[in-house]
């Protein structure tokens, strides 16, 4: 298969709408406008820090930085520790955000991309498919941030493939409303990228609360496609709040399960789908939940077994081929299925981090001696669990241990108990076994 | 029937721990201490969980105006004086 060897910036008509925002329709001319506008004021450097809030700011700033060449990072991690390191992974790294109550330790601007009355013809240029266009960053097994290169070929082809799989067309362009954040893989895929290059239109005001949601949906024209995960389907059937009318439901970030995708279905009368993805490669597969385990690829996404490799490789186009860190069964090259996961890579509120990194950042703390960050046995059941640590630190108080921490690592990943110990259970070569972490674990249940 | 119905700090402490699992009683959070970041460090995911319990006792939803919601999590006693003027039952 060969594939074109540039892309325009918007694939899209002049006139066609590509974001919502309250109250203001932004077509494909006013964006492209509002970027070449941005790229004027960004701050320079070969690589920028995205830090805005709003998504529309933020997808304006993410074609603004492409059209000035420079390389969007995408981290969730926004701490000024987390923004430091990063700074001197990449020397020189510049940061902006739409809101001046954004901090951020590197030299920052603040900048509100402007969507005022329509001026002349913004250029809307073709782009060498092999342009880095962002570096998406996950924590790595050994805590440090992983980049992974997202090539503009690729991030174009792959909004056209997933407007192909869930039916936008030109006659009937979809109403996205997304509940993930725009700097996560999964959030940036479907509600910043998705409408420059498919028949989409993406949702740019509150969409965190039930409320919001419902109101939301209520603002955008059908058909309506609800971007999600599934402790936020679970919110929203809980809420009881009625929803306008939806054609599709989108779920990702962590296993959703068939009873409550049939629940979602029958309550709101509508089609409840799951996408397979990853950072390091994006979306790459989707089913329909109720139908059963089997995943299918993305229109121009195949799996390919390799002799070399005990797990079969993704291939897309402009991607490098990859091979999954999760276990997958390949029916074909297009279906599959999904055997487990790793059990060191924990996700909750669809971030990612390994229980060795997060340890690792503990034990690197001072006056700490020893140190595990533990996960109860059924954390893919309970999307709301959290993780519980360990310390061997004598004269240090677990409190001023944990606020250290907080400076460290997402709020999410947080002990929600820090429990002071004499020592680990460690084995002859050092490890926690996963029984020793067990025992741990529930003789802090025991304790309560 | 007009029963003037007193939202009281203690009851919406009680609520948090619960909706949230916490490992602590109600009496251990302070009213004026911060609900997320410092304090008692809730999360976003903890925030969904919060508004649900919210609508389900007192049918107050939550929605995310920037400029109110910092102010109504800001601390239990913050909190406790929203829902009491804005509880449906």
């Amino acid at each position: 298969m060969t594939h074109p060897a540039s892309y325009p910036l918007v694939g899209r008509s002049p006139d066609a709408v590509l974001f919502r925002l309250p109250g203001r329709d932004v077509n494909a001319a006013e964006f492209l406008r509002a970027a070449h506008d941005l790229a004027a004021a960004l701050p320079p450097g070969a690589n920028i820090v995205n830090l805005c809030r709003d998504r529309f700011a933020f997808a304006v700033g993410i074609a603004a930085a492409i059209l000035r060449g420079q390389v969007s990072l995408l981290t969730t991690d926004r701490s000024p520790v987390g923004l430091r390191r990063l700074a001197e992974r990449y020397p020189g790294l510049c940061s902006f955000a739409d809101d001046p109550a954004v901090a951020s330790p590197l030299p920052h601007r603040t900048l509100r991309p402007g969507t005022g009355p329509s001026g002349g013809e913004a250029a809307n240029p073709m782009i060498p498919a092999g342009h880095l266009a962002a570096i998406v960053f996950t924590s790595g097994s050994t805590g440090e941030p992983v980049g992974h290169r997202k090539s503009w070929g690729q991030l174009a082809t792959r909004s056209e493939d997933a407007g192909r799989r869930f039916g936008m067309t030109r006659s009937a362009p979809a109403s996205v409303v997304g509940m993930v954040p725009p700097q996560h893989m999964y959030g940036f895929e479907t509600t910043v990228l998705l409408p420059w290059h498919a028949h989409a239109a993406a949702w740019c005001g509150d969409s965190f609360y039930p409320a919001d949601v419902r109101a939301a949906l209520a603002e955008m024209p059908e058909p309506r496609v609800l971007v999600t995960t599934p402790l936020q389907i679970r919110a929203l059937l809980e809420s009881g709040l009625a929803l306008p009318r939806l054609e599709r439901v989108i779920s990702a970030t962590a296993p959703l399960f068939a009873d409550l995708a049939a629940t979602a279905e029958r309550g709101w009368n509508t089609q409840v789908e799951e996408i397979f993805g990853a950072t390091e490669v994006g979306s790459i597969a989707s089913r329909r939940t109720v139908e059963g385990d089997i995943w299918r690829a993305y229109p121009r996404v195949r799996l390919s077994a390799s002799p070399s490799e005990p797990e079969p490789l993704v291939t897309a186009p402009h991607a490098v081929p990859f091979a999954l860190s999760d276990h997958i069964e390949a029916l074909d090259g297009t279906r599959f299925r999904l055997l487990g996961r790793r059990t060191d890579l924990i996700k909750l509120g669809g971030r990612r981090a390994s229980l060795a990194g997060l340890s690792r950042i503990l034990t690197g703390l001072e006056g700490v001696l020893d140190g595990v960050f533990v996960a109860p046995d059924d954390q893919e059941q309970r999307p709301n669990a959290r993780l519980a640590a360990f310390v061997v630190a004598p004269g240090r108080d677990p409190e001023a241990l944990l606020a250290e921490l907080r400076e460290r690592i997402d709020p999410v990943f947080l002990p929600r108990r820090l429990v002071a110990v004499g020592e680990l259970p460690r084995n002859d070569v050092g490890k926690i076994t996963a029984d020793a972490a067990r025992a741990l674990h529930d003789r802090l249940a025991g304790a309560e | 029937m007009t029963a003037q119905i007193e939202t009281t700090e203690h009851e919406v402490a009680q609520l948090i721990v619960d909706a949230l699992h916490l490992e602590m009683t109600a009496d251990e959070i302070a009213p004026d201490a911060p609900l997320f970041g410092e304090g008692l460090g809730l999360d976003s995911i903890d925030a969904l969980e919060l508004a649900l319990a919210l609508s389900r006792t007192y049918g107050v939803d939550l929605k995310s105006d920037d400029a109110r919601n910092p102010r109504i999590f800001a601390s239990l006693r913050t909190l406790t004086g929203h829902i009491e003027a804005h509880r449906t039952r």
